[in-house]
Order: structure tokens, then C-alpha cells, then sequence
């Protein structure tokens, strides 16, 4: 019995041998990738582990550390994520991120189910809660001390911008692309198609500087606009031009008939755009609009060129601490974790969107 | 009995009828757009005003007065306003120009590596497409900013590579010695080299069509690179020295510099887009049915064949669209190199608004710029892939 196993076995590899062999540019390939892949985790593992500093280690050994500094992470951890808030303070902005992280994933779990509440209610609830993000952030209200939004600093800074800008450009974009869709009225079509290409042919820099530097000239004399709300502002134009491509190329996917049937039941444009062409449209393009989600989710941290100081600033003024020697690399480090965590449960719902999608369109053929 | 039959009236709301010229609401769009202007240009005006500055585009002839840490164009501080802003596009072009390369090479590689048959070259194809996808540009271009600041060597200890001299604050290679000779050289040879080179390919692709003859074309393109140079450099008698890197003192004498902003962007974004472009290509092979290399293995065709004949043609029909997209992507994505003090377009602009307190001037005119640029690259590119696209029947092209 045992023989015959080892002659399977060893023919099993020698059957591997051969294929390697009868193609040696996928072996060397092989050997080569996988050589690159140690080597990258070899060196991952070495400044994360090997050469690190322990965390309770004294920081002065960091100077000359080859690997990561963990009595750094230990100890700014909480000013990358929270800034200059006023340290006694700082449960606020615990708060406002706990509040907005939790609207977005029950969002994300609504969308991945497919199972939306009441639309009224479900717009209440984000309407509340950036409204609260606002009074618990800047204080001056039920005995909250005043904090100057300057002082408002990290992870609230990304998540407030980013929520609100994508929550509130969405309704925006659905607006522009049933403009850019219908064609009865040439000048609105016209406009909307205007603004939405010269929107995607500018970066978003651009308007981020429009926000912070023209928005306030345009208001009425001895009006001023602060940063923190002229920078979502522009957030919410771009982000829409880019929204509405998507759902337009949901509602051009649709079959004409769907139009012409909602028209001869006797259903005007809104009704037909409400209950027979968005929802159709909209699940069409939801893995489109969950792309566009993440990079703009990701690029609200382009913010820091403005002088806003989200997650990247912070860590920029933590690593700029004189008494802690130069510790860029650990404190872009621990940024970037937070976005990988992040990107990818963004990603994760996009996937699972994607093969719903790819279900139904099967289900349906 | 002679009441009609009442019918009632279908509303026709629908989106796809044309309607009149012009309807209602569209006059109420235009009025509406035409008051936010006007509202809008009021306050500007009178803000602007207020402010002690007269609106207008004059600023653009005054002197700018500050400098840039790296210019294409000849740009001093006595220069004009207008002139900052031209060389800032230079830089913008030149970056965008290095970071396409560098983003092409690595997604055809990483693309190739996603679909090739080994899995461990898999594994890390796409272990660099999710790290990359899921880390914002500015944070990727920050960590190589700050790993090639801190890790590289100062400039009085810089690695002499061979030709290259390596170090934090820029990176110098051997270049052509100063003289106008060897400027006007090097242009002329770029521009008439490809000039000549298309022109020749249009002229046997065409004798082809006619007579079904292959010309010789890659042979020619060669002699083309080679004797256009030689002809023109005796015709200019341009001395064509080489001029080397050496440290002198505190910086390098010599050469040309790349500096580290430059490089960091160029690499920074060529790496984010080579992660995308990457994605798109691996689509756009899986995307070629199976059937397809086999029909073409029944058939006869040798690997080289089918990949050349039947798999690209395929392939670049579903990728030429989306890689176009991620070009324009890469353009606009060059303006995050102010975060790094590369002096790019974004960043002129963001000075000269610092400088004169004209944003609305400043931005009209930069995002103009962007707007052109990204349109005159999709159109070229659209132009140049046109051939790629679906052909459906018998059409020519």
C-alpha cells in the first residue's frame, strides 16, 4: 500500500518537475516574484519587528534604531489622531468620529444587504448627525466649551469633510445626471453636461483653492466663510459632477422601454424618475458609485494642501516634534494603516455590489 | 348622442421626446444662471474694490518676484507674472510626461505579471495593486518624500553611481554643455526624427493599402534616428561636449539636475497610476474569451502570433477607453506636487494668489489651462487609438 502511495506521490512531483521545466519562463518568473515578495516581507517584518524599538522601551533609543519606533506610536497616537483639540476635550471628537463611522458603515451594510429604511428617515438621520458632528466639534453650546475650528484637527477633519461632501454631493449628482439624461429642455440639458465636463477636466486642487480663496469674494461685503465649511462646499461640486457620470451611465444602461412603460402608465418625469428609473439606474451603477466613493474618500485628504489639518497633517506636526528625532516614515505609517483599514471595507462593499449585480444580470438572461 | 368620447390626455413628460425649442423651464435656467452671475460679479467686484484692487487681468504683465526652485523655461524673479505661470506649465508637462512613462512600464509589467501563469508573481501583482489602491496619492507621495530626504545621502556625501550623482536634494546626470547650439540641436533632431519617422510610416502604411507590399520601416526609422542627428550637428557645428556632475563645495557643478521634488512626483504618481492602469489591463485580458487562443492555436498561429493578432487587438478595444481616462487622471493628479514644493502650475498659482490677492483671476486661468490640457490630451489620444476601436462590419477606418 505504502509503495503505491510513493509511486503517486513521487509521480505527482516529478509531474510538477516536468511543467516546471517544459516552461522555464514561468518557473524563473515564479522564482523570481516570489523571491521579491520575502525579500519585501523580510524587510516589512525586520523595521516593524527585528530592528524595532519595544513599545515600552525608552524613546531615546529611537535615534538610533534601524527599525520602527513603537515608544512613538505609544505615545502620539492620540495627538495624529485628534491634533491640537484641547487634550481634556478630546472625548468630542471620539464622539464625532464614533457617530460618523457608524453612519457611514450602517450605510455601507444598508447598501450591501440591499435593504434601505424609509428614505425621509434615513436623510433625517445624516442631516442629524452632520448637525451634531458641528455643535459637538466647535462646542459654545449645553455648556460645551468653544473650540476655534483651527483646533479641530485629524480624524473628525477627514471623516466630517469626507461624509458630508459625499452625503450631500450624492443628491447633487442624481440632480445633474437626470438634467444631463433628459433632453426636453435643451438648455438645462446643455448646462448640466457643461458643468459636469469641465468639472472631471480639472483636478480637485483646483477647486479646493476656489473654495478657500474665490467662495469667500463672491459673498455679499462683510460675509466671511470659514475654511471648514468653504472646503466642503467645494468638495460637494466636484464630487457631484462625478456622481452624476455614474448614475447617468446607470440610466443610459437602462432599456428604453422602462421610460415608455412609466410613460404610458401615466406617470409624469419626476414620478417616473423616482419610482421606475432611478432605483433601476442607481443599482445599475452602484459599484461605479462606490469607486468613485473611495477616491473621493481617499482624496479629501488633499485637504492638507489648503492647510486643513487632517490625518496627514497631524502626523506631519507629531513627526515634527523636535524632541522626538525624525520619525516621518512610523508616523505616515500609522496613517496609512488607518486608510488601508479603511479603503478596504469600502472596497469589500464594492466587490460584494459588483457580484450582486452580476447575479441579477444572470438571474435575468 | 353626441357627446364625444373623452379621452384623456397622457401626460408627455418623457425624457426622450424632443420638445419645444425651448421650454419654460429652460428659460428659467437661464435666467437663474445669468442672476448667480451677475450677483456673483457684483460682490466680487465690490469686494475686490474694497480691497483696494482693480479687477482684471493686467496683473499678468508685472513683475512676479519670486522665484522657482526649478524652471525648463528661462524664468528669473524680475520675470513677468505671466511668464511664472508658463514655466509652472512646463514643469507640469515634464512631470506629467516622466510619471506617464514610469506609470505605463509599471502597469504593462505589474498587468503582465496579474495574468502570467506563475502564482507567485500573481500574489504580488496584486498584493501592489490593493496596497496601492487603497492609500490616498498625497500619502504615497509624502512617504517617498520623506523615505528619499531622510535615507538618501546629503549632498556632500553624494553616491557617484556611474554616470549618475545621487543625492537628497536632486539627482544630476551628464547633459549636453551649455550652448545654444546644443539646445537647438536637440530640439531639432527630436522634432524631425519623428516628424519623419511618421511620415514615413503614413507612406508605407498607404503603399501597403495600394500595391499589398510590406515597406521596410523599423530598418528606416533606425537610419532616421542615426543620420538626422549626425547631418544636423555638422550643419549647426554644435560642439556637442558632455557635461559631468562634480561636487564642488556645497552642491554639484555641471550636468543636469533632477531634483528630488521631481523625481519623488514623477515616481510617486507613476506608481499610484501604474496600480490602476494595471487593473485595467488585467480586465481587459481576462476579458478575452478562452476560445479565442484556442481557435487560434487550432489554427496554427504560434504564441507570438496569437498574442500580436488575435489577444491585442481584443484587449486594446476594452482598455484603450479606461487608459485614456487614467492618462487625463495622471495630468490632474499632478497638481498634489505643491504638497512637496515642486514648482508646478498649482503651485505658481497658489503664490501668485498669496502674492497679489487675485484668486478669481489666478484660478480662472489655471483651471482654463488644466481644462485645455486635459482635452488636447484625450483628443490626441483618442485620435491616436482610433484605430483600436470596435469596427462593426465591413467599415474602413
Amino acid at each position: 500500500m505504502s509503495g503505491v502511495t510513493q509511486s503517486i506521490g513521487s509521480g505527482r512531483f516529478s509531474a510538477w518537475l516536468l511543467r516546471q521545466l517544459s516552461r522555464p519562463g514561468a518557473s524563473f518568473l515564479s522564482l523570481a516574484s516570489g523571491g521579491l515578495v520575502l525579500a519585501i516581507l523580510w524587510t516589512v517584518a525586520d523595521w516593524l519587528v527585528l530592528s524595532a524599538v519595544p513599545p515600552l522601551a525608552d524613546p531615546a533609543a529611537c535615534a538610533e534604531a534601524a527599525g520602527a519606533c513603537w515608544p512613538f506610536w505609544m505615545e502620539k497616537s492620540r495627538f495624529i489622531l485628534f491634533g491640537t483639540y484641547p487634550f481634556d476635550e478630546q472625548w468630542r471628537p471620539m464622539l464625532v468620529s464614533l457617530l460618523l463611522l457608524g453612519l457611514s458603515i450602517a450605510t455601507g451594510q444598508m447598501a450591501v444587504s440591499g435593504r434601505w429604511p424609509d428614505m425621509r428617515l434615513f436623510a433625517g438621520l445624516w442631516l442629524a448627525g452632520m448637525a451634531a458632528s458641528f455643535a459637538l466639534m466647535g462646542g459654545g453650546i449645553l455648556g460645551l466649551v468653544t473650540v476655534d475650528a483651527t483646533r479641530w484637527n485629524g480624524l473628525p477633519i477627514l471623516l466630517i469633510l469626507s461624509t458630508i461632501a459625499l452625503a450631500l454631493a450624492l443628491p447633487v449628482g442624481v440632480l445633474l445626471a437626470l438634467a444631463r439624461y433628459q433632453t426636453r429642455h435643451r438648455l438645462l440639458h446643455r448646462a448640466a453636461g457643461a458643468y459636469v465636463e469641465i468639472m472631471r477636466g480639472v483636478p480637485m486642487v483646483t477647486l479646493l483653492f476656489v473654495g478657500v480663496f474665490v467662495l469667500p469674494l463672491t459673498l455679499p461685503k462683510g460675509m466671511a466663510i470659514d475654511p471648514i465649511v468653504a472646503v466642503p462646499i467645494a468638495l460637494v461640486f466636484f464630487h457631484a459632477a462625478y456622481f452624476a457620470e455614474d448614475v447617468r451611465s446607470g440610466l443610459i444602461a437602462l432599456p428604453v422601454g422602462q421610460q415608455e412603460a412609466a410613460s404610458s402608465l401615466g406617470l409624469g418625469f419626476w414620478q417616473s424618475a423616482r419610482l421606475v428609473l432611478l432605483p433601476q439606474a442607481i443599482e445599475r451603477a452602484m459599484p461605479a458609485l462606490v469607486n468613485s466613493t473611495i477616491g473621493a474618500y481617499k482624496d479629501t485628504s488633499l485637504v492638507v494642501i489648503l492647510g486643513l489639518h487632517d490625518l496627514s497633517a497631524t502626523a506631519r506636526m507629531a513627526f515634527s516634534d523636535v524632541a522626538w528625532g525624525n520619525q516621518a516614515l512610523e508616523a505616515y505609517a500609522f496613517v496609512g494603516v488607518w486608510f488601508l483599514i479603511s479603503c478596504s471595507y469600502l472596497s469589500w462593499i464594492g466587490r460584494r455590489l459588483a457580484a450582486r449585480a452580476a447575479q441579477g444580470r444572470n438571474r435575468s438572461v | 348622442m353626441d357627446r364625444k368620447l373623452q379621452i384623456p390626455r397622457v401626460p408627455q413628460d418623457g425624457p426622450p421626446k424632443a420638445g419645444p425649442a425651448v421650454s419654460l423651464a429652460d428659460i428659467g435656467v437661464g435666467l437663474a444662471i445669468l442672476a448667480a452671475v451677475a450677483v456673483i460679479a457684483f460682490n466680487v467686484h465690490s469686494n475686490m474694490l474694497a480691497a483696494g484692487i482693480r479687477p482684471g487681468f493686467a496683473f499678468l504683465t508685472q513683475q512676479a518676484g519670486f522665484d522657482l526652485s526649478e524652471t525648463l523655461i528661462p524664468y528669473g524673479a524680475n520675470d513677468s507674472y505671466l511668464r511664472a505661470i508658463l514655466a509652472g506649465l512646463a514643469n507640469t508637462v515634464v512631470v506629467a510626461a516622466a510619471s506617464l512613462v514610469i506609470a505605463s512600464l509599471a502597469g504593462l509589467l505589474l498587468g503582465l505579471l496579474s495574468v502570467s501563469a506563475s502564482p507567485a508573481a500573481r500574489f504580488f501583482a496584486l498584493a501592489y495593486v490593493e496596497l496601492f489602491r487603497n492609500l490616498p496619492k498625497i500619502l504615497v507621495l509624502l512617504i517617498i518624500f520623506v523615505t528619499a530626504v531622510n535615507g538618501l545621502p546629503a549632498i556632500r556625501q553624494a553616491l557617484v553611481l556611474g554616470p549618475f550623482t545621487i543625492s537628497n536634494r536632486a539627482i544630476y546626470l551628464p547633459w549636453l554643455s551649455q550652448d545654444p547650439r546644443n539646445t537647438l540641436w536637440l530640439l531639432a533632431s527630436l522634432f524631425l526624427v519623428c516628424a519623419l519617422i511618421w511620415l514615413w510610416a503614413r507612406h508605407a502604411t498607404r503603399r501597403q493599402a495600394l500595391t499589398g507590399r510590406r515597406m521596410a520601416v523599423l530598418p528606416v526609422a533606425l537610419a532616421l534616428c542615426v543620420a538626422v542627428p549626425t547631418v544636423l550637428a555638422i550643419a549647426l557645428s554644435a560642439p556637442l561636449g558632455l557635461s559631468w556632475p562634480a561636487l564642488a563645495g556645497f552642491s554639484v557643478e555641471g550636468g543636469a539636475a533632477l531634483s528630488i521634488q521631481f523625481c519623488t512626483v514623477a515616481v510617486a504618481l507613476g506608481l499610484y497610476h501604474g496600480a490602476q492602469i494595471a487593473e485595467v489591463l488585467r480586465g481587459g485580458i481576462e476579458a478575452v474569451p478562452k476560445g479565442q487562443i484556442e481557435a487560434a492555436a487550432a489554427l496554427g498561429l504560434k504564441g507570438g502570433q496569437t498574442n500580436r493578432l488575435v489577444i491585442m487587438p481584443q484587449v486594446l478595444r476594452t482598455v484603450v477607453p479606461p487608459l485614456n481616462n487614467q492618462f487625463a487622471n495622471l495630468l490632474k493628479n499632478t497638481s498634489i506636487s505643491i504638497a512637496v514644493g515642486y514648482s508646478d502650475l498649482m503651485s505658481v498659482a497658489g503664490t501668485a494668489i498669496n502674492q497679489t490677492f487675485r484668486p478669481l483671476e489666478t484660478m480662472l486661468i489655471t483651471m482654463s489651462i488644466y481644462l485645455l490640457l486635459c482635452l488636447v490630451l484625450t483628443g490626441v489620444l483618442n485620435h491616436w487609438s482610433a484605430g483600436t476601436r470596435a469596427r462593426e462590419g465591413r467599415g474602413e477606418r
